[in-house]
């Protein structure tokens, strides 16, 4: 089948790879520039473009079966204007699939403006984990009014609905909320642990056994469930930000989703109020080590990430940084050039290895869960630092193997 | 003054001047408003409701002469002591001289520009390492009323970024226990403001302010990150316990209600940014260059101060009521209440000997819509012959259409009220009859922002400046404020000691009867 993927996104190259490989004649109306910091994503585009079936262009063949739109969220007028083009190739029997997370009622403004059925299909992958959620998806959801266009859909989307059904019909409306909706509740389960985590610190209680204690509760799950320094990303924060538009027009004023946002940014300075504390609010000339920039694990994206909001933090009292990340990129520079000082610039150093990272170090930050981090080298770790502080800010350690071993141990919620 | 010829031309023009009513000016005139108004950039003043002829005008500007008045002006500016019985200057003008600002007041501004930067990016911290979201000015008279009118009269230029801001002034910290039941010690700033840095009243309020933090902190070291000092005394600062990076400076030269101007306006440019804190400080230098430049005969600070002193000293009127058409300057009659009677409110001459006139009226004002429904009453029917300010806004921000007829209305009042003061009504019934005949000037600005704000400060600054010259009395000192100080000194040891021996009788007996009503509870 004939398909057209339109965007740049790692949804878009995402989908277009996976539609390729199983056997579709795939143009990517983009360019390739994000597939690096999604992993397998390089390989699977260039085995297809290999094989023949995936083309880059700017050019789109109008007599496609499929027209998928996979833009950025805030690309809704290019979007529209993509729907126009389609709408001159006057194919009724084709159909459009909208993954892009647009704002709510531009599925329909589309469909009106290409006259041609449209489908919203949400895309729920994570970042880091992309190909794997689009082969081995949770839910298909088909949001349309026009059956013979789910038939076509279905079509298309068998080869990754072999193993259970898992394919939902419901309308536009609902397809678009229910992506919104899942992220906040999301965002809310992670917000509530972290308030709870707040409580624990006060009764002495530790939030991960308590996780674990909820997390087996059937009605509950034990998924998103983990306290720690706040979640980061572009589309969670924007969905976040859309939905909470959404509600607030609508008869609730209670402010939810506002205080679900509200105590993640606060979150995300947790570490450094424990070091502040720990200190007595001296800091100033101190040394603090981050290991983990992005705001996940395999991951380059930086956006909404923790790291950020520390290290401006602790620069502007005085701290000098050292930071490691196994996969710093770019885009790290040019916020450290646009956002920092020359001087603060100047207390930032980059170190390519984790220990030497540590040394002279007064305290070790981890922000982020790499899985390399997950294994400590103690020994290595008490000869460099200065002060044997641990922050760790997802819950990563043993807390009694920390401080059986004299480290100074700060977790969330523990 | 009354040495002086044109004290007695004025006199002379007075006894004509006196029997002639407002109305028949106009009527004789109908062009009187082309003769008596001046203009300068942003600011337009009528008073041409004021009971004067040119000659009246030309006898007053001989008056300043004849009193030395430019000379004064220059030895203010160039920060000479005129303020000779505390021996200081009262260079408020060099605290913004934007274009050649001298190199302490510029270094202040980059510490507090520093502070100010580090709240508004979130990066002041309390002891718990939350970032500061309330600021608690602790300050009196001029280290409270200024940046409390200003912020005010400012609020919807407030920065999105800005902290909520608060002013506690009274010592019985009523204002200060009802903020602490609802603040967070975590994020909570206190601004400690006095020039001394010995006040009772401020120190007492700071003492309270510590105790309640010491209750919440973990431990006593952290409090001090809580605390900004501002004051002329860096060693008291750090005797209390400001820390030496959160101490904001200001000198003696700068009088405590003039005091605005300098890092005692902490609060403002937290709330404006220091590009508004800025645009004030041009605003009032503007005004500075003017008065020090334009001849009197156009200079509009010399020509208020004079028409002030021919009403208080020629036409005899003792009341001046400030009548701003701006809720937002609710703040401004308080404000100039201190400015004016402060500086002027005095009986003694350069010279150490008494006066032989009148000085300052007695000066208050409320919003002028509100006062409409309080006091215009005496004004329009009462026995009191009283003159009055009405300041006017002539833009307003609400573009909407109800925004507009509001804003019509607000003018339509102004002008009625100041027309009616002047032209009066006849009727045969007395309580029908208004008798018109009340002098005002009008006050008529572009807008309402930092700008003509800092303009419209200054402006009364350099008229009570004006009149001191006139009334040969100095501005700058407040000695009638001593006495009340020691006393209270001396009643609160009797309190302690619970004796009212050497009291007075009724002294005696309001304590005696405040410990009965003490003991029955």
């Amino acid at each position: 089948m004939k398909i057209n993927v339109f965007g740049d996104s790692i949804s878009a190259l995402v989908c277009a790879g996976c539609l390729a490989e199983t056997g579709n004649q795939v143009t990517l109306v983009g360019h390739r520039d994000n597939e690096r910091s999604e992993p397998g994503l390089a390989k699977l585009l260039d085995t297809q473009i290999d094989a023949g079936r995936l083309h880059v262009s700017n050019a789109f063949d109008i007599e496609a079966e499929y027209q998928i739109i996979a833009l950025n969220p805030d690309q809704c007028l290019e979007g529209k204007q993509i729907a126009l083009a389609l709408a001159e190739g006057n194919h009724p029997e084709r159909c459009i699939i909208i993954r892009a997370n647009f704002t709510m009622g531009t599925s329909q403004r589309i469909a009106e403006l290409a006259k041609i059925p449209c489908i919203v299909n949400p895309d729920f992958a994570s970042e880091g984990r992309a190909i794997q959620d689009f082969k081995r998806p949770d839910r298909i959801i088909i949001g349309c009014r026009n059956p013979l266009a789910q038939q076509q859909f279905k079509r298309l989307f068998a080869p990754f609905n072999r193993n259970r059904n898992v394919m939902i019909d419901m309308s536009p409306e609902s397809a678009e909320l229910t992506k919104y909706a899942t992220n906040a509740m999301l965002a809310t389960r992670i917000s509530l642990m972290n308030e709870l985590a707040l409580a624990s610190e006060s009764l002495g209680a530790d939030i991960e056994e308590v996780r674990q204690g909820i997390g087996l509760d059937k009605r509950i799950g034990p998924s998103y469930l983990y306290a720690g320094i706040g979640f980061g990303g572009t589309h969670f924060a924007k969905d976040l930000c859309r939905i909470h538009k959404i509600i607030n027009p609508s008869d609730s004023k209670e402010g939810l989703l506002e205080a679900v946002i509200r105590i993640n940014e606060q979150q995300k300075e947790a570490l450094f109020r424990k070091f502040w504390q720990h200190f007595n609010c001296h800091i100033e000339n101190k040394v603090v080590t981050l290991w983990g920039i992005s705001y996940k694990p395999n991951s380059t994206s930086i956006e909404g990430a923790p790291s950020l909001e520390l290290i401006k933090a602790f620069l502007n009292q005085g701290v000098t940084l050292q930071i490691f990340d196994p996969m710093l990129e770019v885009n790290f520079m040019i916020w450290l050039r646009e956002n920092l000082s020359l001087e603060q610039q100047k207390r930032v150093e980059i170190i390519s290895d984790m220990y030497e990272a540590t040394e002279n170090s007064d305290a070790l930050c981890v922000v982020t869960e790499w899985q390399a981090f997950l294994s400590l080298d103690l020994e290595q770790l008490k000869a460099n630092m200065n002060t044997p502080i641990i922050l760790d800010g997802r819950n990563l350690y043993d807390k009694a193997w920390l401080t059986d071993n004299q480290f100074i141990y700060y977790g969330i919620g523990r | 003054m009354i040495e002086t010829q044109a004290y007695s031309n004025l006199q002379r023009l007075s006894e004509t001047m006196q029997t002639q009513h407002l109305k028949e000016l106009f009527a004789q005139d109908p062009n009187r408003f082309d003769a008596f108004h001046l203009r300068m950039d942003g600011m337009l003043f009528d008073f041409s409701k004021q009971k004067v002829s040119t000659e009246v005008v030309d006898e007053l500007l001989n008056l300043a002469d004849e009193q030395q008045l430019e000379s004064w002006i220059k030895r203010l500016f160039d920060g000479d002591r005129i303020n000779h019985t505390e021996s200081r200057a009262a260079w408020h003008t060099a605290l913004r001289d934007v274009s050649e600002p001298r190199p302490e007041v510029a270094q202040q501004w980059r510490k507090l520009e520093s502070l100010v930067n580090q709240i508004h990016q979130k990066q002041f911290r309390g002891y718990s390492g939350k970032p500061i979201t309330d600021i608690i000015n602790i300050g009196v008279g001029g280290s409270d009323l200024g940046p409390l009118m200003v912020t005010h009269a400012l609020e919807q230029d407030r920065l999105a970024c800005a902290p909520e801001v608060h002013f506690v002034s009274t010592l019985d910290a009523r204002q200060l226990h009802t903020l602490l039941r609802h603040l967070d010690p975590a994020t909570t700033l206190f601004v400690i403001a006095s020039k001394s840095f010995t006040t009772i009243d401020t120190l007492s309020l700071a003492e309270t302010a510590k105790e309640w933090l010491l209750q919440h902190a973990p431990n006593p070291q952290v409090v001090v990150n809580h605390f900004v000092g501002i004051s002329t005394n860096p060693t008291k600062m750090t005797e209390w316990g400001i820390i030496p990076s959160q101490q904001l400076l200001f000198w003696d030269w700068v009088g405590g209600r003039f005091s605005l101007w300098s890092t005692i306006g902490f609060s403002i440019a937290v709330r404006l940014g220091m590009t508004g804190y800025n645009e004030m400080l041009a605003g009032a230098h503007a005004m500075d260059q003017h008065f020090k430049n334009t001849p009197f005969k156009q200079n509009i600070p010399v020509l208020l101060g004079l028409i002030g002193v021919w009403n208080t000293n020629f036409l005899n009127l003792s009341a001046q009521a400030i009548l701003p058409y701006d809720s937002r300057l609710k703040y401004f009659a308080s404000y100039l209440e201190q400015l004016e009677m402060e500086s002027n409110g005095k009986s003694t001459r350069r010279d150490g000997s008494p006066v032989e006139y009148r000085t300052c009226p007695i000066l208050w004002g409320e919003v002028g819509p509100n006062a409409q429904h309080a006091f215009y009453q005496l004004l329009h029917q009462g026995t009191e012959r009283v003159m009055s300010d009405f300041i006017l806004f002539s833009q307003w921000n609400s573009p909407s259409k109800r925004g507009s007829f509001h804003q019509n209305l607000n003018i339509a009042n102004c002008l009625a009220q100041s027309r009616a003061m002047m032209i009066g009504e006849s009727s045969e019934d007395r309580h029908k009859h208004y008798p018109g005949d009340q002098v005002s000037n009008t006050l008529l600005l572009k807008q309402l922002d930092a700008h003509h704000l800092g303009m419209l400060i200054a402006l009364y600054e350099h008229k009570v400046f004006v009149q001191s010259v006139i009334w040969d009395i100095n501005a700058f000192d407040q000695w009638g404020v001593e006495l009340g100080k020691k006393l209270a000194l001396n009643i609160l040891g009797h309190i302690e000691e619970k004796s009212v021996e050497g009291l007075d009788s009724s002294t005696a007996n309001l304590l005696k009867t405040i410990w009965k009503q003490h003991h029955e509870n």
